[in-house]
């Protein structure tokens, strides 16, 4: 079936706008379009976007995570082998994180990495073909935000809801930063990292955002300021 | 139920839910009538290296019958989902790696295969595997006095003369899978297949309605 931008998308269904738009300039499609012959069909069922000027996708609803390049994900250590970790990210295989890949690891000097350990990192390399490669440094060798989280609480998430809650757009953790002090890391492989003052306010954090799964934007608003207030004492 | 006219007929109402199951990949329980089967996915996750393919996923299918002893019923028709879900599947994205998809029949009053077939590809909609096309399985029984049934009840499958079985694609509605029991001519053949492919079109719609409901709020 032909379909056009912002309608429910289907597998097997094609779009011809992009097909247009891609005689005059390049195009870029992201997830859920694949390139057939003529046409460009819809693999996964969803919403098809587009982002000006040329970039078009499909929001989809899944679990599973598939590695793909540049993402920061959250990975727990599995394996230590000789001079690399094997890092679970929820994916078919683990990924290898190199230890000369954090801030300041020489040969001599290897980073403090135990088997079980949290880890904030990104996807170096990730094809289908390969093992995922991690990092926990930048392009100039810093670690900014990456690298092992210490403390904390971790639990897992369908892979919407992460880009539901970064969406700079998204007001749960606006409105809840305001409320109580946290720190919070989300995986673009599903999984969040929670560190709180209390368990009482790591749940009510890991609530919020389990919450706000199917909510719209004013529920989000309405559900942070209840929790809020159950927090604060307010209602009980 | 059944057929009036060519053009103006209706399925057996169908009710279905995906995300059934809070830890699998993707799940969907699916109504036809009263037949009911709940199908789960899991993957593409890691798999014994014996099994792996370089080139393309593999597909395990373990389907539970209601009385939970396994049968060589059950393996055919394990087969026949197995085939048609590798067609829908766009296999090649997930090389060496392994997909299961897990279906328990919770009641069966007739038509029991094509709604396996088509909750199954519900599960695989749920879960977000990348996918070629849908599929619609569309049963039609060929009864008594030699006219066509379409979606039979359980009563006018055992009264039965023939029951044919087809799973169309949503691109061009083209035939995937195909299985027969009993005997009939080539023209009643040609007119399942014709009547049943118009009817695939409700089924897919019905995909659609469900996605539409969910995708508004993710």
């Amino acid at each position: 079936m032909k379909i056009s931008i912002g309608d429910v998308a289907l597998p097997g269904d094609y779009c011809e706008e992009i097909c247009e738009v891609a005689e005059k300039s390049k195009v870029i499609i992201g997830p859920g379009l694949r390139k057939e012959a003529d046409r460009v069909y819809i693999t996964k069922p969803g919403v098809l976007k587009k982002r000006s000027p040329c970039t078009y996708w499909v929001d989809s609803y899944q679990k599973r995570y598939v590695p793909s390049r540049g993402e920061n994900i959250i990975g727990v250590v599995v394996q230590k082998a000789g001079d690399i970790f094997r890092v679970d990210v929820g994916g078919s295989i683990t990924a290898a994180l190199s230890y000369l890949s954090f801030e300041g690891a020489t040969k001599k000097n290897r980073p403090e990495v135990q088997v079980g350990d949290v880890v904030y990192a990104k996807m170096l390399v990730a094809s289908k073909d390969m093992e995922p490669e991690l990092v926990c440094v930048d392009s100039h060798g810093k670690k900014g935000r990456l690298g092992v989280l210490t403390d904390g609480f971790v639990f897992k998430c369908s892979l919407n809801l992460i880009r539901k809650i970064l969406n700079p757009s998204c007001p749960l953790l606006e409105s809840l930063k305001n409320e109580w002090p946290f720190e919070v890391a989300a995986g673009m492989n599903g999984r969040i990292w929670i560190k709180a003052n209390s368990m009482r306010e790591t749940i009510a954090v890991g609530n919020a955002i389990l919450g706000a799964e199917y909510l719209n934007d004013e529920e989000i608003k309405t559900m942070c300021n209840n929790i809020a207030a159950i927090l604060a004492g307010h209602v009980s | 139920m059944g057929v009036e006219d060519e053009n103006n007929f209706k399925l057996r109402p169908m009710k279905c839910e995906l995300n059934y199951l809070s830890k699998s990949d993707g799940s969907a329980i699916l109504a036809q009538g009263e037949t009911v089967v709940l199908v789960s996915v899991n993957g593409p996750l890691d798999i014994k290296s014996n099994s792996q393919s370089i080139e393309k996923a593999t597909l395990e299918v373990l389907f539970c019958g209601k009385g939970g002893k396994p049968s060589v019923a059950d393996r055919f028709k394990e087969n026949v989902i197995k085939q048609t879900c590798e067609t829908a599947i766009l296999g090649c994205l997930y090389p060496r790696t392994g997909i299961s998809l897990t279906i328990q029949e919770l009641e069966d009053y007739g038509g029991l295969l094509t709604c396996t077939v088509n909750c199954a590809c519900l599960a695989l909609l749920n879960s977000g595997m990348a996918m070629r096309h849908m599929v619609a399985a569309i049963s039609c029984a060929v009864n008594e006095v030699g006219n066509l049934v379409l979606e039979p009840s359980y009563e006018q499958v055992q009264s039965s003369r023939a029951l044919l079985h087809f799973v169309f694609e949503s691109r061009e509605k083209n035939l995937v899978t195909g299985f027969t029991e009993g005997s009939f001519s080539e023209d009643t053949y040609e007119e399942a297949l014709a009547r049943c492919r118009l009817a695939s079109e409700l089924v897919f719609d019905f995909y659609r309605d469900i996605v539409r409901k969910y995708s508004n709020v993710i």
